[in-house]
C-alpha cells in the first residue's frame, strides 16, 4: 500500500494542501494591506498551480494504481492516519482545482470589503478542496470535506448577492445534514471493521477488506450516498445549488461550480463505490434514473430562467447529471468520459460564470429582459461568451463534446436505452444555451450605454480557458492518459 | 433525657417544608431569602440531632461551619438585593425576567 | 506527394477563418476579403491538384488521434475517394464564386470580418463532412455547418427575427442530429468502429432489423440538415440571412449534406428495402409539399427556399431508388443553377430597393443590367427542367430510376415526381414573370450593383446550363461520365429500354411546356393576388410552423415553467421551508419554558426534587422488598 515513488522524500501532496493554508494565514495577518493580500494570494495560487502542473507533467502517464502516496501516523489511538494519495483521477482534479483557483483569485481582484478575509477564505477553500481530492483516510476525508464547506458559507453570506444570508444558510445546512449521515456511516464502518479484523483503522485501503452483510452494506452505503447525492447534486436535492450559485460572489461561484460540485462525484468514485461494491451494483440503475431525471429537469428549468446566473446554475446540474450517468454505466469509456466531462465542465461553466460576473459589473443587471445586443457593444466579451456557450452545449471540436461523446459511446454499449434518453437531453442543452446567447448577445440593444470591452486582467483569466477548451476538444489525449490505469482497476475490482 | 431522634427529624422536616413553602409562595426577594434561611436552619437541626443521636461532635462542628457559610451567603445575597432595588426599584422576583426566551 | 497534404484542403479555409476572426477588423478590408476568397479558392485549386488521389480506391490520410479510450480509437482522418472528389470540387468551386459575390454584396457591411470568417468556417465544416473518414469527424462537420448556419442566418443580429431564425435552424437540425448520433452510437456498439469504409464493409453482417433501424435513424438525421419532412420548418425562415449565405448554405451545400450522408453509407442503407422505400417516400412527400408551398410564396427568396426543399426531395428519391449517381448528378447540377438563382435574386432585391415581395416587383429587365434577366432565366429553365439543360437531364435521370425500379410501388413515387415537376415549372415561371415582366409595381430605389455581384453569375449559369454533359445518358449519345466515374459506388445501374427512355423524355418536355404555358397564361399579365384560404394555407407552409409550435414549443416552455416554478420552487423548496418552519415552530413551543422568572425556576427545582425523591423512595422500597 505504501508504494513509494520516484520522489520518495519530498511531500508534494502535503505541499499542495499546506501552501494554500499558509497563504491564508499570511493573508489574515495582513489585514491592513489589501494590495499585499492580493499579491500574496496570487503568488500562492500560482505556486500551487505550478506544483500541480509539475506533478501532471511528471506523472501524466499513469502507470499502476498510485502515483504518489504519503502515509504518516496521526491519531494512533483511533487508527486515523494522515494518508494522502494521488492517482490519475486525483491528478486531474488537483490540476483543475489549482487552475480554477488562479482564475478565482484574479477574478476577485476588485473586491473592496474585507479584502484579506476574502482571500484567506478563498485559499482555505483551496486547501480544503485539495485535501478532499487527496485524502485516503476517512477521518481526514471528512475533515477536509467540512473544511471546504466553511469558507464557502462565509463567502456567500458576507460578499454575496441580495438574498445571500438565506442562500448561504440553506447551502450550509443542506450539505451539513448530508455529511452528518456520512459521519455516522464512517464511524459505523470503522466499528464493524475493527470488530471483525481486530485492527481499528480509518484508512480506506484497510477498510476495503471489510466483510459486510447485505443489510449493513446497504445502510452504510446510504449514509455515504446521502452526502454525495446532496453535493453532486442530484435532483431533487439540488435546490441549494441554484440559490447558492445565484447569490455567491463571482470567485465563489467559480469555485462552487467548478470544484465543490466535483467533490461529490469524486467521493462516489473514491469512497462509496470501492467500499461497497455489492450495494453499488444494485444501486446503479437507480443512480442512472436520478441522473437522467436531473438532466432533463435541470435543462427544462434552465430554459425557463431569466436570471442568467440561475440559468447557468441549472445548466451545471444538467451537465453533472450526464456525468453521473456515465458513472452509472460502469464502463471504461463512459467513466473516462465522465471524468473528462467533469474537468471540461469545470472550465466551461467556470468561464461562463466569469463572463456573467463581467456582464453584471458592466451593466448592473443579470436579467435577460434587460440585456441584449451585447455583441455590438463588447465584441470580444460577446465572442468569448458565444464560444463558451457553444462548448457548453456540446459542439464537437470543443471541450465538452469529447467527454459527452465518450460517455454516450460507453453507456450505449452497456445500457443503450439510457444513452438514447441522454442524447435527447442534448437538444435541450442547445435550447437553453441558445436562449441564453440570444437573450444576452443578440437582439436590439436594451439600453445604449458605453461598455468597456475586456481588460487585460479579464483576458488573462479567459484566454487560457479558451485555449484549453479548444485543446481539450481537439486533442484530449494528455488528459485522458493519466486515467486509463486507474479507471480500469477501479472498475475491475473496486480497488482504487 | 434524650429527645427521640425521630421527633427531631420530624421537626426538621416540617421546618424544611415550611421554608420551601415560603420560598415558593412568596413574591418578595427578601422573603425568598428568609425561606432559604429557614431551610438551611432545618438542615442544621438535622445535623445537631444526628450528632446527639450518635454522640459524635462532627455534626455540631458542621453546624458551626454552616452558620458561617450562611452568614457569608446572606451578606452577598443582601448586597445583590440592594443592587436589584437600585435597578428596578422593586423587589418582586417576577419583575426580573430579562433572561426570558 | 505525401497524402497528409490532403488535409490542406479543409485546413486552408479553417486557417483563413481563424485569422479573419482574430485579426480581421484590424487588417485592411481588402486584405480580409482576399484572404477569405483565397481560402476557398485555394482549396479548389488543391482539390484539382490532388485529383489523382481520388481515383481507384481513393486515399486515406490520418492526422492525429482524437479520442482514445478503451475500445474507442478515433482519429482525425479523411478519405478522398471517388464519391468525395466531385463533391469537394463543387463545394469549393461554388463557394469561391459565392465568396466573390459576397465581397460585392457585403461591401457596405461593417462587420465583415465576422461574416467572412463564418463563411470560411462553414466551408471547412462542409469539407469535413465530405472528406470525413469516420462518422465522428463527419459529425464534427455536421454540427459545424449547423453552427455556421446559425451564425450566418442570424448575422444581422440587431433584428431579433434574424436571431430567432438562426436559433430555429440550429434547434430543428439538432433534433435531426440526435437521431444521427443514436445511429452513430448504435453502429459503434455493433461494429466496434466508426470508420465509414469499415462500416460499409461490415454492413452485410449486421442483422436486418438493426440495419432498418439504423438506416431510418440516418434518414431522420439527414432530414434535419436537408430540410425534409418532418424537420423542414427552418429552411424558409433561414432566408433572413444575407443572400450569399442562402446561396451557399441553403442551396448548394448544407442542405445537400443529408443526401451526401446517405450516399456515403449507401452500402449499409441499401440493404434494407424498407429503409429505401422510406427514403423515397420522404423525398417524394417533401418534394410535392415544398412545390405546393412555393406556388403561393410572396418573397422571392422563400420561393427559392421551398424550391430547394423540393429539389433535395428529388435527390432523396434518387437515393431511395438506388441510384447514387443519379442523386449526385442532380445534386451537382442543382448546386449550380440554384446558386445562380439565389445570387441573381440578391441582385434583384438590390435593384428593387431591398424589396423582397415579388408582387411589388416587375419589369426589372429594364431597371437593371440586361444580363441579369438572362442569367436568372438560365437558372430558371434549369430548375423547370426545360430540355437540354443540366436540370433536365438530372431530373429525368431520377424519374427514370424511379420508373424502372423493380418494386412496382415506386411508380407512385414516380407519379409524385412528375406532378412535382409540373408544379416546379409552374412556380418557376411564375417567379420569372412576376419579377421581370410587365411594369415595375414597386416604390423602391434601385441600388447600384457592384461588378462582383454580376460577374460570378456567368460561370455558374453556363455550368448549370451545360451541366447535363456531366452524365449525359447513353441513348442521346452521351457517355455517362459521372456514372462511370463512380463505378461501384454508383448504386443501381438504371437499365431501361429505349422506348421507355424516350417516352419519359417526351413526358418531361411536355410537362415543362405545360407548366410554362400555365404560368404564362396566368402571370404574364399581372393580376393582383387574391388571398383565399388555400393560398394562405400554402403560404404558411401548410401551417407546419403552427403545428410545431403547438405540439412542441409551447409544451416545452410549459414544462420549463413546471420544472422550475412548480417543482423547484413550490415542491422542493417548499418542503425544505416547511421543514424549517416546523423546526422553528417546535422551538418556539419549547422556548416558552424559559420565562426568565425566578419563581418559575424555583418551582421547577421543587418539582424536580420531588420527582427525584419519589424515585429514590420507590427504589428503596422495591429494593428493600427483595
Amino acid at each position: 500500500m505504501t508504494e513509494l515513488t520516484s520522489l520518495p522524500q519530498f511531500p508534494w501532496l502535503s505541499l499542495l494542501v499546506v501552501l494554500p493554508l499558509a497563504g491564508a494565514l499570511l493573508c489574515l495577518m495582513h489585514r491592513k494591506r489589501p494590495a499585499d493580500c492580493r499579491a500574496l494570494s496570487l503568488a500562492t495560487s500560482l505556486a500551487v498551480f505550478g506544483v500541480a502542473l509539475y506533478l501532471f507533467i511528471c506523472h501524466g502517464q499513469g502507470e499502476g494504481r498510485w502515483l504518489l502516496y504519503e502515509d504518516v501516523s496521526w491519531i494512533e489511538r483511533y487508527g486515523a492516519r494522515y494518508v494522502l494519495a494521488l492517482d490519475g483521477i486525483a491528478l486531474l482534479m488537483v490540476l483543475l482545482t489549482s487552475f480554477m483557483q488562479v482564475s478565482a483569485v484574479l477574478l476577485a481582484w476588485r473586491v473592496e470589503r474585507h479584502v484579506s478575509s476574502f482571500f484567506a477564505l478563498l485559499l482555505l477553500l483551496e486547501a480544503g478542496l485539495m485535501g478532499i481530492f487527496l485524502a485516503y483516510d476517512l477521518v481526514l476525508f471528512y475533515l477536509f470535506w467540512e473544511v471546504a464547506l466553511i469558507p464557502m458559507f462565509f463567502l456567500i453570506s458576507v460578499w454575496g448577492g441580495a438574498n445571500r444570508r438565506q442562500a448561504a444558510l440553506k447551502f450550509f445546512l443542506y450539505t451539513l445534514v448530508g455529511s452528518f449521515f456520512m459521519l455516522i456511516a464512517i464511524i459505523a464502518l470503522y466499528q464493524i471493521h475493527g470488530a471483525q479484523s481486530g485492527v481499528y483503522s480509518f484508512v480506506i485501503g484497510d477498510l476495503l477488506q471489510t466483510q459486510l452483510t447485505a443489510a449493513q452494506e446497504g445502510w452504510l452505503f446510504a449514509g455515504f450516498m446521502a452526502a454525495f447525492i446532496v453535493k453532486s447534486p442530484l435532483v431533487p436535492f439540488h435546490t441549494w445549488l441554484t440559490d447558492a450559485l445565484t447569490e455567491s460572489p463571482a470567485a465563489g461561484s467559480l469555485d462552487l461550480t467548478g470544484l465543490l460540485l466535483k467533490t461529490g462525484i469524486y467521493g462516489l468514485i473514491r469512497v462509496a463505490f470501492p467500499l461497497f461494491p455489492n450495494a453499488t451494483e444494485s444501486f446503479l440503475p437507480i443512480l442512472a434514473v436520478f441522473a437522467l431525471v436531473g438532466l432533463f429537469h435541470a435543462a427544462w428549468s434552465a430554459y425557463h430562467q431569466d436570471d442568467i446566473k440561475r440559468l447557468l446554475a441549472y445548466s451545471s446540474i444538467s451537465h453533472l447529471g450526464l456525468v453521473v450517468l456515465g458513472l452509472a454505466a460502469w464502463q471504461l469509456t463512459a467513466w473516462e468520459g465522465s471524468i473528462l466531462l467533469m474537468v471540461t465542465h469545470g472550465i466551461t461553466t467556470g468561464a461562463l460564470f466569469v463572463l456573467v460576473a463581467l456582464i453584471q459589473e458592466r451593466t448592473g443587471t443579470r436579467s435577460m429582459k434587460e440585456l441584449g445586443g451585447l455583441w455590438g457593444q463588447t465584441p470580444c466579451l460577446g465572442f468569448l461568451f458565444l464560444l463558451f456557450s457553444l462548448a457548453s452545449l456540446g459542439l464537437p471540436g470543443l471541450a465538452n463534446f469529447a467527454g459527452e461523446i465518450l460517455v454516450l459511446l460507453g453507456t450505449f454499449q452497456q445500457h443503450p436505452f439510457w444513452a438514447v434518453i441522454a442524447l435527447l437531453g442534448v437538444v435541450f442543452a442547445a435550447a437553453y444555451m441558445l436562449r441564453l446567447v440570444q437573450g444576452v448577445l443578440w437582439g436590439p440593444v436594451y439600453k445604449e450605454r458605453s461598455l468597456p470591452d475586456l481588460t487585460l486582467r479579464e483576458w488573462i483569466i479567459l484566454l487560457p480557458m479558451a485555449i484549453l477548451i479548444v485543446w481539450m476538444g481537439v486533442y484530449p489525449e494528455p488528459f485522458l492518459a493519466p486515467m486509463h490505469g486507474t479507471v480500469a482497476s477501479l472498475l475491475a475490482g473496486g480497488l482504487p | 433525657m434524650m429527645i427521640p431522634f425521630g421527633h427531631a427529624l420530624a421537626f426538621a422536616a416540617a421546618l424544611f417544608v415550611l421554608g420551601l413553602t415560603c420560598v415558593l409562595l412568596r413574591r418578595q426577594v427578601i422573603m425568598i431569602l428568609v425561606g432559604v434561611e429557614i431551610m438551611l436552619n432545618a438542615a442544621s437541626l438535622v445535623f445537631v440531632a444526628a450528632s446527639a443521636y450518635w454522640q459524635q461532635a462532627d455534626g455540631q462542628v458542621f453546624v458551626i461551619i454552616l452558620m458561617a457559610i450562611t452568614a457569608a451567603e446572606v451578606a452577598v445575597a443582601l448586597a445583590m438585593v440592594v443592587y436589584l432595588w437600585r435597578r428596578k426599584r422593586s423587589l418582586v422576583a417576577d419583575v426580573f425576567n430579562g433572561m426570558r426566551g | 506527394m505525401n497524402e497528409s497534404l490532403l488535409f490542406l484542403i479543409p485546413l486552408l479555409p479553417l486557417c483563413c477563418a481563424v485569422i479573419n476572426m482574430v485579426f480581421g477588423m484590424r487588417l485592411p478590408r481588402l486584405f480580409a476579403e482576399v484572404l477569405a476568397v483565397t481560402g476557398v479558392a485555394g482549396a479548389f485549386v488543391l482539390t484539382l491538384l490532388f485529383w489523382g488521389y481520388a481515383e481507384g480506391e481513393g486515399t486515406r490520410a490520418v492526422l492525429f488521434t482524437w479520442l482514445n479510450s478503451g475500445s474507442v480509437d478515433i482519429s482525425f482522418a479523411l478519405n478522398f475517394d471517388r464519391l468525395a472528389a466531385p463533391m469537394t470540387l463543387m463545394v469549393t468551386g461554388v463557394a469561391s464564386l459565392i465568396h466573390l459575390y459576397a465581397v460585392g454584396y457585403m461591401h457596405e457591411e461593417e462587420d465583415y470580418a465576422r461574416f467572412f470568417s463564418l463563411l470560411n468556417l462553414f466551408v471547412f465544416a462542409m469539407l469535413a463532412i465530405i472528406l470525413a473518414d469516420n462518422l465522428l469527424v463527419l459529425f464534427l462537420g455536421w454540427e459545424g455547418v449547423g453552427l455556421c448556419s446559425y451564425g450566418l442566418i442570424g448575422f444581422w443580429y440587431r433584428k431579433l427575427e434574424n436571431a430567432k431564425a438562426g436559433v430555429k435552424a440550429f434547434l430543428v437540425t439538432r433534433v435531426g442530429d440526435v437521431f444521427l448520433a443514436i445511429a452513430l452510437l448504435w453502429l459503434f456498439a455493433i461494429t466496434g468502429t466508426l470508420s465509414i469504409s469499415e462500416i460499409n464493409a461490415q454492413a452485410t453482417s449486421i442483422s436486418p432489423s438493426v440495419v432498418i433501424a439504423v438506416s431510418l435513424l440516418l434518414l431522420l438525421g439527414a432530414c434535419g440538415k436537408s430540410a425534409q419532412l418532418p424537420l423542414m420548418t427552418w429552411l424558409a425562415d433561414a432566408m433572413a440571412g444575407p443572400t450569399p449565405v442562402s446561396a451557399l448554405i441553403h442551396a448548394a451545400t448544407m442542405v445537400t449534406a443529408g443526401v451526401y450522408l446517405l450516399c456515403r453509407l449507401f452500402p449499409l442503407v441499401s440493404l434494407s428495402p424498407v429503409a429505401m422505400t422510406a427514403i423515397t417516400a420522404i423525398g417524394a412527400l417533401t418534394a410535392i409539399y415544398a412545390a405546393t408551398c412555393a406556388l403561393a410564396q410572396r418573397e422571392i427568396k422563400r420561393v427559392l427556399a421551398y424550391s430547394t426543399m423540393s429539389q433535395v426531395g428529388y435527390m432523396f428519391m434518387a437515393v431511395g431508388a438506388g441510384s447514387v449517381a443519379g442523386a449526385m448528378f442532380h445534386l451537382l447540377t442543382h448546386a449550380f443553377f440554384k446558386a445562380v438563382l439565389f445570387m441573381a435574386a440578391g441582385c434583384v432585391i438590390h435593384l428593387a430597393g431591398e424589396e423582397n415581395d415579388i408582387f411589388k416587383m416587375g419589369g426589372l429587365t429594364r431597371r437593371g443590367p440586361v444580363e441579369l434577366f438572362w442569367v436568372f432565366l438560365a437558372g430558371a429553365v434549369c430548375l423547370a427542367g426545360l430540355p437540354l439543360t443540366g436540370g433536365f437531364f438530372s431530373k429525368d435521370g431520377i424519374l427514370l430510376a424511379l420508373f424502372t425500379h423493380p418494386d412496382p410501388f415506386y411508380r407512385v413515387f414516380w407519379l409524385i415526381g412528375v406532378i412535382t415537376a409540373l408544379l416546379t415549372a409552374f412556380y418557376t415561371f411564375r417567379l420569372v414573370y412576376l419579377v421581370f415582366a410587365g411594369e415595375y409595381r414597386g416604390v423602391g430605389h434601385p441600388h447600384a450593383l457592384p461588378l462582383l455581384m454580376r460577374w460570378p453569375l456567368w460561370p455558374l449559369a453556363f455550368i448549370g446550363l451545360l451541366g447535363g454533359l456531366l452524365n449525359l445518358p447513353a441513348f442521346v449519345g452521351g457517355s455517362e461520365t459521372l456514372h462511370h466515374w463512380y463505378d461501384n459506388l454508383a448504386g443501381r445501374r438504371v437499365i431501361a429500354s429505349h422506348e421507355v427512355e424516350w417516352m419519359l423524355i417526351l413526358l418531361a418536355v411536355a410537362i415543362a411546356a405545360v407548366g410554362w404555358f400555365a404560368a404564362h397564361w396566368r402571370y404574364r399579365i399581372y393580376r393582383a393576388p387574391q388571398a383565399n384560404a388555400l393560398s394562405r394555407f400554402l403560404l404558411n407552409g401548410w401551417y407546419a410552423d403552427t403545428i410545431v409550435d403547438r405540439l412542441f414549443v409551447r409544451p416545452f416552455a410549459a414544462m420549463g415553467r413546471f420544472c422550475s416554478s412548480g417543482c423547484d420552487r413550490t415542491l422542493f423548496d417548499g418542503t425544505l421551508n416547511g421543514l424549517a418552519k416546523m423546526a422553528t415552530g417546535w422551538s418556539s413551543l419549547i422556548v416558552q419554558m424559559t420565562t426568565g422568572r425566578l419563581t418559575t425556576y424555583l418551582s421547577a427545582f421543587a418539582w424536580g426534587f420531588l420527582v427525584l425523591l419519589g424515585w429514590f423512595l420507590l427504589k428503596l422500597v422495591s429494593g428493600g422488598g427483595h
